[in-house]
């Protein structure tokens, strides 16, 4: 595990110091700044994949057996649809998109708004992921549409809100929607009859990075009609 | 000192609520929750404390490190040397990120070895260590995002009809993964930097091209390594 994390963090070590040394003669101070850093991520990736390895995983996939073998497979669904919202809520990543999109709105879109649209389009998308295991349909159906509608949007929304759009598909999926979901619906894949969890319990994390963009990209499109009518109201 | 506390209570804020509900569904689906509910709490604790700690690392001493690489590169010359370090530094901040390696981990266990890790990780760190490179070079060429974007979704398109069905979907994850904690500052800061140099003439939105071009990468590296799997 520690040979793991080492290799993780070498080339990093590699890159700086063929920067430092052939480029960068970075200052004493800053140099103990960087290996300092390291030596905190190298202790807290360790950390961070122990506990995902023994704890996340393991109890994800358990709880997702679970669920799969559950009768009405609708609360599957709803359980997908809370456990993406209630991750994007508190998701910090998100709430610094929010703030950059009000300021790039001049305040049109508050905080607020963007955080609820954002955490309803995450909870829809793991929802959708949870019915495509359980209903066993490819990814591409839902990808392709998501992606073509997020090419139309784009065209009628405004263009700041485009390039933040695009840059915001990562903000979803932060470390427990990408350690603890996945192993659930890997689980859930695994206890739901007649299907794969290598077919079927992957690809969640690929809607849930649709989400946010097709979320912002909606929210560009109000922004834009906002300033239209003010222009001519 | 007051860093680590910010860390560590966004951290917190951010388990916390979907470490309730995982602990209430545990509660209503299970005969005996208290072995699992145990276990999950530990790992709660690990995984805050220990990201908590990687992100202040990465703040403290990567990003630094990237806006200054950022603004060194373009003074050295020929595009070749910058594109090829921007190649290195995508696949060195792709190998240190979690979410990869956690997918990645997750993908060998479930295919039963058959994806192996550190088979999974290269090539998405080799998928993005392209693309950024690529998207360095579209800086300084001026090529429109919008032609290398679309090039890169037709191709992972075009692929998806080649490869073991079960490759799809993991391509696809592996490119909202790769857009993690450390990645996408650094991409970002990197972008900061160059741009600042470069490109004071250009918008905003060059920076921004970074993370959505670093996505597409690993898409297609996986889809690669689907082909030659299949």
């Amino acid at each position: 595990m520690l040979l793991e994390v080492a290799e993780a963090l070498t080339p990093l070590l590699i890159i700086f110091v063929i920067f430092q040394l052939l480029f960068l003669k970075l200052p004493r101070e800053v140099i103990i700044r960087v290996l300092s850093g390291m030596l905190l991520a190298f202790v807290g990736l360790a950390l961070f994949l122990q506990g995902v390895q023994v704890g996340f995983m393991p109890t994800g996939t358990a709880l997702g057996e679970q669920l799969g073998q559950l009768q009405y497979k609708w609360i599957i669904v709803l359980v997908g649809c809370l456990l993406g919202f209630v991750a994007t809520v508190a998701e910090p990543a998100v709430r610094i998109l929010n703030h950059e999109v009000e300021k790039v709105s001049g305040g049109y879109i508050p905080q607020r708004v963007m955080l609820y649209t954002l955490s309803i389009g995450v909870a829809v998308a793991i929802g959708l992921a949870m019915m495509r295991i359980i209903y066993g349909v490819p990814l591409l159906y839902i990808l392709i549409p998501g992606y073509v509608l997020a090419l139309i949007l784009m065209r009628l929304s405004s263009p700041t809100f485009v390039s933040v759009a695009f840059d915001s598909g990562g903000v979803a999926t932060g470390p427990m929607t990408v350690t603890f979901i996945v192993a659930l619906a890997v689980g859930v894949a695994a206890g739901t009859e007649g299907r794969d969890p290598l077919l079927d319990g992957f690809g969640m994390i690929a809607l849930a990075a649709l989400a946010p963009i097709l979320a912002v990209l909606v929210l560009g499109i109000i922004y834009a009609q906002g300033s239209a009518e003010d222009e001519s109201g | 000192m007051e860093e680590i506390k910010d860390i560590v209570l966004e951290m917190v804020q951010a388990v916390l609520p979907i470490a309730v509900v995982v602990v209430i569904l545990m509660l209503l689906l299970f005969e005996q929750p208290g072995d699992l509910i145990a276990r999950f709490l530990v790992g709660v604790v690990m995984v805050t404390i220990g990201l908590g700690l990687f992100l202040l690392g990465v703040k403290v001493g990567l990003l630094p490190l990237g806006e200054a690489i950022g603004s060194e590169l373009p003074q050295r010359g020929s595009l070749l040397i910058l594109v090829l370090f921007t190649l290195f530094i995508g696949i060195a901040v792709t190998v240190a990120e979690p979410d990869v390696r956690v997918l990645a981990h997750q993908v060998d266990v479930v295919s039963d070895g058959e994806i192996a890790k550190r088979t999974l990780v290269t090539f998405v760190a080799v998928g993005v260590g392209i693309f950024t490179a690529v998207a360095a070079a579209r800086v300084v060429l001026g090529i429109p995002m919008a032609y290398i974007l679309i090039t890169g979704y037709v191709a992972v398109f075009i692929l998806s009809a080649f490869v073991p069905p079960h490759f799809v979907p993991i391509s696809f994850d592996a490119g909202g993964v790769t857009t993690g904690p450390m990645t996408v500052p650094f991409i970002l800061a990197l972008g900061v930097g160059l741009t600042s140099v470069l490109g004071s003439k250009r918008s905003l939105g060059d920076s921004f091209g970074f993370v959505a071009l670093a996505s597409i990468g690993p898409v297609l590296a996986v889809m690669i390594l689907g082909v030659i799997y299949a």
